[in-house]
């Protein structure tokens, strides 16, 4: 297989990545989707979920929040509401912020303050998730 | 006549006004080089948003397809709203000692008001000085349909998405169709402009597209592609609007302070001349009184 994919992940705060990879697996929508050179023209909805890439014998795994993604001429182009690399993610720190937005649920905040806290739930779940994600290549 | 403690009092005091302007500027040409990059760094997804939305194009204009049959096609073309009722986004800053920046927004939310004076006003506000504007001012026919304060210079894709949240409710609930957006673009450092646009229903020839999307799949269909792109079209569009608003604050507030730092300077210049001018009137004086006093002990 000479042929490889380039992979790109961009979030409304930053692109997060732009790589040349031989494999992509998606959250899709429906299921995971595998994608490989040659894919057919798509454009597919993301749930919360695992990205994962294989680059020759590098591996990565990114938590993707929702979005969708596009897949055009060997580009595989994700567009999420938010992205985070596995390694970068701090497992302790994601555990802190979750309990936080926790105690900002229960307690008497204003209304802004709680859709944050419902927002940084999710997130913070997903991540944790991520972490403890074994890869199953 | 003041006196020379007067004087020297009165540098002092503006000597220190003048150095906390000197350190605001300082922390607003620091943060403005961050939210520079992140209008920057936002720029490809909104740019991909706005391509994918038009080339949708064909199929939301088309009567017989999903989308223009959903709810959501309601963006795209206000009929069936309520045409007498209009939405604002309207974006100020939270502090104040930024020049205009704020005075323009207010004075043209309330040209606004003017203008839809006999329809139904929905207001969404962002910043505190419009939000205490719009309290005092109490206009009739205007509800304001949420407010967030204190999020500059941390404005968030999470913030965006709360405007969003809340001007789509609005617009479906009151059938709202039109919605206004006041704020200022940053420009360059030295200039913002305001602007007052609308913002729903889109516009197409503002939205950049060039790509053909008819051999595309769409899973699990474009329509339920295209109601994840509007939503998030909507958020970053709104979030552009924040980041642009936050840049051109910093930019207003650095060029505040540094002409009001440069005015203190040259009110210590005058108060330093008339300083030395009263403090050799007293020399003198107290020479003339000695030398007389001489005199006098020689006669």
């Amino acid at each position: 297989m000479d042929k490889k994919l380039r992979l790109q992940i961009i979030t409304p705060q930053r692109p997060v990545l732009d790589k040349e990879v031989d494999f992509v697996a998606l959250p899709a929508y429906e299921g995971e989707m595998g994608v490989l050179p040659g894919h057919i023209q798509y454009v597919a909805k993301l749930n919360y979920g695992i990205l994962r890439y294989k680059a020759g014998e590098e591996e990565g795994t990114f938590a993707v929040m929702g979005g969708f993604a596009e897949i055009e001429h060997n580009t595989v182009s994700v567009f999420a509401e938010d992205a985070a690399l596995e390694e970068e993610i701090d497992e302790e720190a994601e555990k802190q912020r979750l309990e936080q937005a926790k105690a900002t649920l229960s307690g008497k905040g204003n209304e802004l303050d709680i859709e944050l806290a419902e927002i940084e739930i999710k997130r913070a779940l997903l991540l944790l998730k991520v972490k403890n994600h074994k890869s199953k290549f | 006549m003041e006196s020379l403690r007067d004087i020297r009092q009165q540098i002092k005091a503006i000597k220190s006004t003048q150095q906390i302007m000197l350190t605001m500027k300082m922390i607003s040409s620091a943060r403005i080089k961050k939210a520079q990059e992140q209008m920057e760094q936002g720029r490809p997804f909104a740019q991909k948003m706005a391509v994918m939305i038009d080339n949708l194009r064909h199929d939301i204009e088309d009567p017989t397809s999903a989308i223009h049959s959903s709810p959501a096609y309601k963006f795209f073309d206000n009929t069936g709203t309520d045409p007498n009722a209009r939405a604002l986004i309207m974006i100020t800053a939270d502090k104040g000692l930024c020049g205009a920046f704020n005075t323009v927004v207010i004075r043209e939310t309330l040209k606004w008001i003017r203008q839809n004076d006999d329809k139904e006003k929905y207001i969404f506000v962002i910043g505190k000085k419009g939000r205490d504007f719009l309290r005092r001012l109490k206009a009739p026919r205007t509800t304001i349909i949420g407010e967030l304060i204190g999020i500059f210079p941390k404005a968030s894709y999470a913030h965006a998405s709360i405007i969003k949240d809340a001007i789509v409710k609005v617009g479906f609930q009151k059938k709202v169709g039109v919605f206004d957006i006041i704020y200022n673009d940053f420009k360059s450092m030295a200039s913002q402009n305001l602007i007052n646009k609308t913002f729903l229903p889109f516009d197409f020839d503002e939205i950049p597209g060039q790509e053909d999307l008819s051999n595309f799949i769409f899973e699990p269909n474009m329509l339920e592609i295209f109601l994840t792109l509007i939503p998030r079209f909507m958020t970053a569009t709104i979030y552009r609007f924040l980041l642009e608003s936050q840049a051109a604050e910093l930019a207003a507030r650095m060029n505040a302070m540094e002409a009001a730092s440069k005015n203190a300077g040259e009110i210590i210049d005058g108060l330093s001349v008339k300083l030395n001018k009263v403090r050799q009137e007293s020399i003198t004086n107290e020479i003339t009184e000695i030398v007389s006093g001489v005199e006098a002990l020689k006669n």
